[in-house]
């Protein structure tokens, strides 16, 4: 594979990346909490995609997003509303960034002990290693399917913030939380929407990765980093930033482990930290 | 009776912004706030949009009992605040900005199109960003944003405040026509002339006291001054 090859799968490798940040980014950017957890909710949604594949053993992969999508939602909406929430009405503005990362080490621990530390894959059918013939480069299907949904998955939440009533809700409660209440929306009830979403871009990247490759409970951890890098990269809270620094490190990764196949993540943290030196305010960044 | 405020105490931390205050309002009346910067006024609007949770009294609207009631209750009972400083949401174009005002989906004469008829420079404007826009179209949209809520009581607060005269004028204009609709209103108001010549009544603060009450048209200017400076 020549390094054309190279630059194309970590293009495609950057539409899981992306996916990892996207959820994060929009969390952040509505209620400014940094969700330590979201990196184990990724493995956790492997494990949960693991489930619902060994409950429909005959299905297509991807026919599983939308279960998928269902149970994530569904947790991160009641993760909000049970705990988050009201650690968010304590006078500290860490109490929310601790209570993830007190999260993020009870959810590892308990995906140890209920799935064991062993690498786990889903093996439905042989999607995950199709691979298709593009002008001589051998390209993955899942990689190209999954950079596909990742861009698909922007558009929608796209125009689910531009275009409908509760996008609008969403920004105007970003931009000024308690302004809205005198319009008569709960900012509590907007946040339990966003962390689903979050939490329901998240399954579907973890159902991606799992299929892809295998994981363990430790996964999470330096999904997390890659999480980070790239809404960091993105801009705090862009999309479209997010996805370009998702593809800048995917290519980054690619090519350096293509130039030392020891390297595992170094060149692309190399290229983030190189990024952060020359424009701290990410992509499309505006704040200080 | 609209609004019947009882006995009012409002806290900051330990501070007591707000003594034992009685103020009334009639459906349909205006009523200006008058009173030096710290009297108490923007507390006093606070408290009644439910943004400020340290008080106890009787706060009375529509027959109800609202001090207790969360902000968004409030809004949806038919107050809306026009709060200091405009505080429209920098994300959203002006359009937007004003169907935030709407989602209470109280029925009533107000709707986007008729704010447009209000305000046709906000038609023209209707796609542009607040940031885009002097202050004085900032404070039409703010105003038109409240009033999408189809509010029994609108509640003003500065709105003059760093205006050019000629969108003061405009502003205050359009309150007789808000006012034929049967919608009480309160403003807060530095200048004193101007909060006399626009309202039914006026009450000054001072220190989170009431100093003064009257009609407006009977008001003696000299009096007025006492109450608001202390002297």
């Amino acid at each position: 594979m020549g390094w054309t090859g190279t630059i194309v799968n970590g293009v495609l490798l950057g539409g899981l990346y992306g996916l990892f940040g996207v959820g994060l980014a929009l969390v952040f950017g509505v209620t400014r909490i940094v969700n330590i957890m979201h990196g184990e909710f990724i493995a956790l949604s492997a494990f949960i995609a693991l489930g619902v594949s060994s409950l429909l053993p005959d299905v297509h992969p991807l026919v599983l997003i939308m279960p998928v999508v269902i149970v994530s939602f569904a947790l991160g909406y009641a993760l909000q509303a049970v705990l988050v929430n009201r650690s968010m009405r304590l006078p500290d503005p860490l109490a929310p960034l601790l209570l993830t990362f007190g999260l993020s080490v009870i959810v590892r621990n308990l995906m140890i002990e209920g799935f064991g530390v062993n690498p786990r894959h889903i093996r439905q059918g042989d999607f995950g290693q199709l691979s298709i013939d593009v002008f001589g480069i051998p390209v993955g299907v899942l990689p190209v399917v999954t950079l596909m949904l990742a861009v698909t998955l922007f558009v929608i939440l796209q125009l689910l913030l531009r275009r409908t009533e509760l996008g609008r809700i969403v920004r105007a409660t970003a931009d000024n939380a308690e302004i809205v209440r005198l319009m008569g929306v709960r900012p509590a009830s907007v946040y339990n929407i966003v962390m689903g979403l979050s939490f329901a871009l998240a399954g579907v990247a973890g159902l991606m990765l799992a299929l892809r490759t295998t994981f363990t409970p430790f996964s999470g951890v330096e999904r997390l980093l890659i999480s980070f890098e790239v809404v960091v990269m993105g801009g705090l809270g862009s999309f479209w930033g997010a996805m370009l620094a998702g593809i800048a490190l995917g290519v980054a990764q690619l090519v350096g482990l293509r130039l030392n196949p020891n390297s595992g993540f170094l060149y692309a943290n190399l290229v983030f930290f190189a990024f952060v030196m020359l424009r701290p305010n990410g992509l499309f960044g505006t704040r200080q | 009776m609209l609004l019947d405020v009882a006995s009012l105490d409002a806290f900051y931390d330990d501070l007591q912004a707000l003594h034992d205050l009685n103020i009334q309002v009639e459906r349909g009346e205006s009523v200006a706030l008058v009173g030096a910067n710290g009297a108490g006024k923007t507390t006093f609007m606070r408290c009644l949009a439910g943004l400020i949770e340290r008080k106890r009294g009787a706060i009375t609207f529509g027959g109800h009992n609202i001090l207790r009631m969360p902000a968004e209750a409030i809004a949806r009972r038919g107050i809306a605040l026009v709060p200091e400083g405009r505080m429209l949401f920098p994300s959203l174009n002006v359009e937007e900005n004003l169907l935030m005002g709407a989602l209470g989906r109280r029925p009533g004469y107000w709707n986007l199109q008729r704010i447009f008829t209000l305000f046709p420079l906000l038609a023209e404007r209707r796609r542009q960003m607040p940031n885009t826009l002097s202050g004085g179209q900032q404070g039409l949209v703010a105003i038109g944003r409240a009033l999408m809520a189809n509010p029994e009581l609108l509640l003003c607060d500065e709105i003059s405040l760093g205006l050019a005269p000629v969108a003061v004028d405009q502003i205050y204009a359009s309150f007789s026509r808000i006012r034929i609709e049967g919608t009480a209103i309160v403003v807060v108001e530095q200048d004193v002339k101007r909060a006399a010549s626009a309202t039914d009544r006026v009450y000054c603060l001072l220190e989170g006291h009431v100093t003064l009450q009257g009609q407006s048209r009977k008001l003696d200017l000299e009096e007025l001054t006492r109450a608001y400076f202390g002297t």
